[in-house]
């Protein structure tokens, strides 16, 4: 669905321009597309904020004090006319995002750092190496940062791995974990609550508040695993 | 000078906020109720978007190492200086030595304490506000903790000692009657026909853990809800949980969410929101967009207003609440 976009009135100073209803590559990448054009220079015209871009969606914010609502929303649908940025594009190929190399993650798996790894198996009929070479196995997308600070969703796991998120989330995660839920994968940057199943952990720093910025990947960007 | 001798409930150093950077996942962040914010400060003649403490419910105890003025913005949390009770919406002089103290109160649930020039912390990408979360501004990222100092951007400004607030609104309306603006959300087509009717007649209670994040409320018949494909959200957005009831996102929500969002409360009464508290009563009604706009340039207008009768310098484009990017 979704095709021509959906441009939904977001309360009185936001637009979301909607272009899917489920989790999709080829989507994805047509958000950071439009993304990256609202971003350029000057992007889609003065008034306009920031996009914030997630799986299958963008919020553009305008200023209503610099720009009448219903010229933000000609301004948005003439980049979304654009086919540009505005066709489907590659499956899990970069978007306009960037031409960007894999970023390795190291991860140790298993162990105290991967306590749900076992149980994941088990319910999978695997052995623990299958599940780490399935994990390892793809070049997995940001399809979007959020939940916390930092926190990328990156897909498609591949469909051997889903399962669904844990019955009972854990009040704490600690920072550095990987884990899986559904057909995602995410690196848990902050110590958090969360219900995905923890398989490892990295010692990269994701999150560093001093940095500018301070998340180490940006939405879009291509990432692999490497196990330690 | 200002040292913090008892941190209460949750206090945190805030300003308008850090918009902008969501796609990495961070908070807009900044003051809960951004009029009283703007409030605090336009008392000590100062822009309405400097850093200042928010305090929340009471507990907050803070001590005068040299004599200074205070904006007391907010709700009224029982503030007493010496001993002395204190009104929000009036510049106090604090002397040396003295004690100013939160020792509770309602209707309201949170306080703004500015010094002249803004609370001197630095800013990080752009913003002083304390994103507890995410570990940055304020102070190190942390809420405040006993033994903190915190310095006036200016020193030694007593001038604005006794300034009061030239109108009734010092603090936004707490009266649960006058029901808070809504507008439709953006995933109406994901729920129940009736769903936005549901939000607007029924009559919601504040769940207990309100916080920074959002505020649950309770009532009612729970809507029939499923999860949608995780959208942006902002300070306003009114999402069903899978228990059928609304949670208002406020200030520190996270910046994506998987479920639907009915209805976004206009900028306007984003204020109001961050002042409840458990047990509070809440109406919604609908608006248009063009008439939530229309009330959000009448706010900045009443507060420029009283910022040019109090001769303070009116700068409107951090009032806080404001979700722009």
């Amino acid at each position: 669905m979704a095709d021509p976009p959906l441009v939904i009135e977001y309360g009185e100073a936001a637009l979301l321009v909607v272009l899917g209803d489920r989790v999709d590559p080829s989507v994805n990448a047509r958000v950071y597309r439009i993304a990256a054009r609202l971003l350029a220079d000057g992007g889609a015209g003065p008034g306009l904020g920031r996009p914030v871009p997630a799986y299958a969606s963008l919020l553009v914010p305008f200023d209503p004090e610099r720009i009448e609502a219903a010229a933000a929303r000609r301004a948005v649908e003439e980049v979304l006319a654009d086919p540009a940025v505005s066709e489907p594009g590659p499956e899990a190929g970069p978007g306009a995002a960037g031409d960007r190399a894999p970023i390795e993650i190291p991860v140790r798996y298993g162990g105290s750092d991967g306590p749900d790894l076992d149980e994941v198996a088990a319910r999978l009929g695997r052995s623990v190496d299958e599940i780490v070479a399935l994990h390892t196995a793809p070049v997995y997308r940001v399809f979007m940062i959020g939940f916390s600070p930092g926190f990328p969703y990156l897909g498609p796991l591949p469909s051997e791995l889903e399962l669904p998120r844990r019955a009972e989330p854990r009040s704490r995660v600690p920072a550095g974990s990987v884990a899986i839920a559904g057909r995602q994968t995410g690196i848990y940057p902050t110590e958090s609550p969360g219900g995905w199943h923890l398989i490892g952990r990295t010692g990269e720093r994701l999150w560093d508040p001093a940095a500018d910025p301070p998340s180490r990947l940006d939405p879009g960007d291509l990432v692999r695993f490497v196990a330690t | 000078m200002l040292e913090v001798v008892e941190p209460g409930l949750l206090a945190t150093i805030q300003d308008a906020g850090r918009p902008g950077h969501q796609r990495i996942g961070l908070a807009v962040a900044g003051a809960c109720d951004g009029w009283s914010l703007a409030v605090a400060n336009l008392l000590l003649g100062d822009r309405p978007d400097r850093p200042a403490i928010e305090v929340t419910l009471g507990g907050t105890v803070l001590f005068a190492r040299e004599t200074c003025v205070i904006g007391l913005g907010g709700a009224d949390l029982g503030a007493e200086i010496d001993g002395r009770p204190v009104r929000p919406g009036i510049a106090h002089r604090l002397d040396r030595g003295a004690h100013l103290r939160f020792t509770g109160g309602r209707p309201g649930a949170r306080a703004y304490v500015a010094l002249p020039g803004g609370v001197d912390v630095p800013a990080v990408l752009g913003s002083a506000s304390t994103d507890l979360r995410a570990g940055l501004g304020g102070l190190g990222g942390r809420a405040l903790s006993s033994g903190d100092l915190l310095a006036p951007g200016r020193r030694g400004d007593l001038t604005a000692a006794g300034r009061r607030w030239p109108g009734p609104d010092a603090a936004p309306p707490t009266d649960p009657s006058d029901p808070i603006a809504v507008m439709p959300g953006p995933d109406l087509r994901h729920l129940p026909s009736d769903a936005m009717e549901t939000i607007a007649s029924t009559g919601w209670t504040v769940a207990p853990d309100a916080d920074r994040m959002g505020v649950r409320l309770l009532g009612g018949s729970p809507i029939a809800v499923g999860s949608i494909v995780s959208h942006p959200v902002v300070p306003g957005s009114i999402q069903l949980t899978e228990t059928g009831m609304p949670i208002v996102l406020l200030a520190d929500a996270q910046t994506v969410g998987g479920y639907p969002v009915v209805a976004i409360v206009a900028r306007a009464d984003l204020p109001r929101v961050g002042q409840l508290r458990p047990g509070d009563h809440v109406r919604f009604v609908v608006v248009t967009a063009d008439e939530a706009r229309r009330r959000w340039r009448l706010l900045r207008r009443r507060l420029a207003e009283a910022a040019e009768r109090i001769g303070a310098e009116a700068t409107w484009d951090g009032l806080a609440g404001d979700a722009r990017g």
